[in-house]
């Protein structure tokens, strides 16, 4: 096993680096936008052109033919620097694409197009085994019945991934133009063409969903990486009592617990990138990937604020964003209950998890 | 020992819970009960029903407003006003200068700001941290200085909560820069927030909300009979405001209430085999916080019966510690509920304000004392361990 990475990878996340700096928010004067950002087409056409939004896809599909390790080097830079964006979405519809051979896949990784999936459901928890959408139709002609809902970048998407329940599984749709009322699409009969038919759906969407949590876990990595950095310097700084917070054995005791934290979070994601590279459907490895960002998340999250005292709660701070956004992921792609409730359930699967396997 | 209500306690509360569910109007006791971004005319409908009946300031001095309760009842009190979703009256008046005032003020001070402020005619707000005087509260800056009849007042406040809407500040000034020790040179003022010189800036937090603010005082004129008890002694007051609210500290009942209401959510939330109530992760998780939940109640209880009057006592440093950690764990359970819904956040349903709600109340662990100053007086006070 080896954590490092070449020059290839290094240039990239280099030039990520540059464009997630130029991009980052600034947190000024006057009122700061805060929770979830809305999409911003600047810094999209930008990802486009370093090639960020193709790499994981075949290059005769369209795309990079570079891997999940590389969309989480990708991720990671934007997490750092604060950068919401809808990669880890984009992703997710293109790997659904790009399994039904979609032509829509070359204008979702140049940047025209805007395709991200529909996979949470008013009122119901996270599921990718079942869908209360129905599909009725066959051959080229479908069409859909229910809601979906919150659909992230609802105002900007072009194009909606949507799992529905067909005769005989879940198969995955393409809909066209999609409309939204707060965030929940909602199907009336609405035409919709076939990407992945009910004897595949569910793993090729398992598969597209791995490839989600790479994303979101890089980049909650690099947002708990940059909290847990201000974090310490803050300690070392702020004086109260005449003298700086790091003489208070106590915090310095819980910054390194945060310090363990963020390493052990670290492995996984790129161990778990790694995994997902070789094996798209190894959804154990990507739920335990989960679960352990999904706590460390917290963990760094909550005490980011807490060691900074007031200022960490204000939105002129960016402790506190990155906060916001460590809580969104952990509830992206399923939570931190929902892989271990899966996890729980397969425990007779294995003896023992085998990482060099 | 005897675990249940007397006749006498069981009867209160039933007057309690009926007073409280028929005569604060629900319109505003649901909007309370939302959560988000507290209307201030709600406050004030609240406090002044409540005065009108004797209820809101039942710990003041009797000729002041105040009941003559046990600790208990006072628990009790406490209790079904949050259970029944009810906007307790504003603490800065009811729990911070009021006692103050009517333990160290003047008879003048009491007549003139102790009905006001039991009515909330007058609204309150804390000016007592500043930029570099957190924890440290002691190391405060702002000074006043004696002029002829006048305080002089110079410096800056921050993290005044809801100072927008107040009429009047509380303030800890330093009257005596060259005080041996920076705790000895300290006075309690009362300014009012209309006076020329002082300026009001909000400050925005992480859910977008704007309940804190920075107030700048540039040669404020206080006339000098606002400032309270002795100059030079505001420490003492200021110790007494921070440590005296033993009961309450810990909000049992809130707390409560949003964790019947996070059963009620889960409940409601489908999943694959039922809904997320049945899923037993979630369940064990709920039923963990009932049972501690359950803890946190009987040593409020507990520590209510034993509390002397007028000496703070220091196990309301537990109640702090813990009521806000649980406060927080059921916030956090509800954003975890919410699940995905909870993505889409900023409107007023409950999957709209449960992640915002949840970022929100990290301050409850580091306001009224950060969570590691409770546990520093419970190892120093209680404990012995002085390091
Ligand atoms: C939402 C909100 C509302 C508030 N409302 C008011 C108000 O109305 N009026 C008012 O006067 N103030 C108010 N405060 C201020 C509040 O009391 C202070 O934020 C608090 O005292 C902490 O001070 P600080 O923010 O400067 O943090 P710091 O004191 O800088 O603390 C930073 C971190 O270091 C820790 N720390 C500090 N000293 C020690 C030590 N000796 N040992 C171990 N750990 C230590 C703290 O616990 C914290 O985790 C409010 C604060 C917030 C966030």
């Amino acid at each position: 096993m080896d954590f490092s990475i070449d020059s290839e990878q290094k240039a990239l996340r280099d030039a990520v680096r540059e464009l997630a700096a130029r991009r980052a928010p600034q947190h000024g004067e006057g009122d700061v936008p805060v929770g979830p950002a809305p999409h911003d087409p600047d810094t999209w056409s930008a990802l486009a052109e370093v090639g960020a939004l193709g790499l994981p896809f075949a290059e005769d599909a369209g795309g990079l033919g570079a891997s999940a390790v590389e969309v989480s080097l990708v991720a990671t830079e934007l997490g750092h620097a604060g950068v919401q964006t809808a990669y880890a979405d984009a992703l997710v519809a293109g790997s659904v694409l790009a399994a039904a051979s979609s032509d829509l896949l070359s204008s979702l990784v140049d940047g025209s197009a805007l395709v991200v999936p529909a996979l949470a459901e008013p009122g119901r928890g996270w599921s990718l085994a079942s869908s209360s959408v129905h599909a009725s139709g066959s051959g080229d002609s479908w069409t859909l019945t229910g809601s979906k809902g919150p659909v992230p970048y609802a105002d900007a998407a072009t194009h909606l991934v949507v799992p529905a329940a067909a005769d005989g599984g879940l198969a995955l749709f393409l809909v066209e133009a999609p409309s939204f009322a707060d965030g929940i699409a909602t199907f009336d009969g609405s035409a919709a063409t076939q990407l992945v038919g009910p004897a595949d759906g569910a793993t090729a969407l398992a598969a597209a969903v791995n490839l989600g949590i790479i994303a979101v876990c890089s980049e909650a990595l690099g947002a708990m990486d940059a909290a847990s950095t201000m974090t310490f310097d803050y300690l070392k700084t702020r004086k109260q009592f005449g003298v700086p917070l790091m003489t208070f054995q106590t915090l310095t005791q819980r910054a390194a617990d945060m310090y363990v934290s963020l390493e052990l979070a670290r492995s996984t994601t790129l161990f778990a990138a790694m995994a997902i590279a070789d094996d798209p459907g190894d959804s154990a490895t990507a739920s335990r990937a989960k679960v352990v960002v999904g706590q460390s998340g917290r963990h760094i999250g909550q005490e980011a604020i807490q060691l900074h005292g007031g200022i960490g709660m204000t939105a002129e701070y960016a402790v506190g964003h990155f906060t916001t956004r460590l809580t969104a992921i952990e509830r992206t792609y399923g939570d931190t209950r929902q892989h271990l409730a899966s996890l729980a359930s397969s425990l007779s699967d294995h003896d023992q998890v085998d990482v060099l396997a | 020992m005897q675990h249940r209500l007397s006749p006498d306690d069981a009867a209160f509360q039933q007057k309690m819970r009926e007073f409280f569910t028929s005569k604060v109007p629900q319109d505003l006791r649901d909007r309370w009960a939302a959560g988000g971004e507290p209307d201030p005319d709600d406050i004030r409908t609240a406090q002044r029903i409540l005065n009108a009946e004797g209820l809101a300031v039942p710990h003041w001095p009797v000729e002041y407003g105040g009941s003559d309760w046990s600790m208990l009842q006072r628990h009790i009190y406490l209790q079904e006003m949050q259970a029944a979703s009810v906007p307790p009256p504003l603490a800065f008046n009811a729990n911070m200068v009021g006692p103050v005032i009517a333990a160290f003020g003047s008879t003048e001070q009491k007549d003139r700001f102790l009905p006001p402020t039991a009515n909330l005619d007058i609204w309150w707000c804390q000016g007592f941290s500043e930029p570099d005087a957190g924890s440290d509260l002691a190391s405060l800056r702002t000074t006043a200085v004696r002029d002829g009849d006048e305080w002089v007042v110079n410096g800056q406040k921050t993290w005044t909560t809801l100072g927008q809407h107040a009429d009047w500040i509380f303030a800890l000034v330093r009257t005596d820069p060259d005080a041996p020790k920076k705790q000895m040179g300290i006075s309690f003022l009362l300014i009012e927030m209309s006076t020329p010189g002082v300026d009001i800036r909000p400050i925005q937090l992480i859910d977008g909300g704007h309940e804190v603010n920075e107030v700048f005082f540039d040669n404020v004129r206080v006339p000098a009979d606002q400032l309270v008890g002795e100059v030079n002694k505001g420490w003492d007051y200021a110790k007494f405001l921070l440590g005296n609210e033993r009961v309450g500290v810990a909000p049992v009942g809130s707390i409560k209430r949003k964790l019947a209401e996070a059963k009620e959510h889960a409940g409601s939330v489908q999943t694959d085999t039922g809904t997320l109530l049945d899923d037993p992760l979630l369940a064990a998780r709920i039923a963990e916080l009932e049972a501690q939940v359950m803890a946190l109640e009987l040593t409020v209880l507990r520590v209510a019966a034993n509390s002397r009057e007028g000496k703070p006592d220091p196990a309301s440093s537990t109640l702090k510690l813990r009521g806000s950690q649980l406060q927080q764990d059921v916030l956090e359970l509800i954003v975890d509920i919410a699940g995905p819904a909870g993505l889409a956040w900023g409107d007023d349903s409950w999957t709209g304000l449960a992640a915002p709600t949840y970022l929100n109340f990290r301050k409850a662990s580091i306001y009224g004392g950060s969570n590691e100053v409770q546990r520093q007086v419970i190892s120093s006070g209680i404990l012995g361990l002085k390091g």
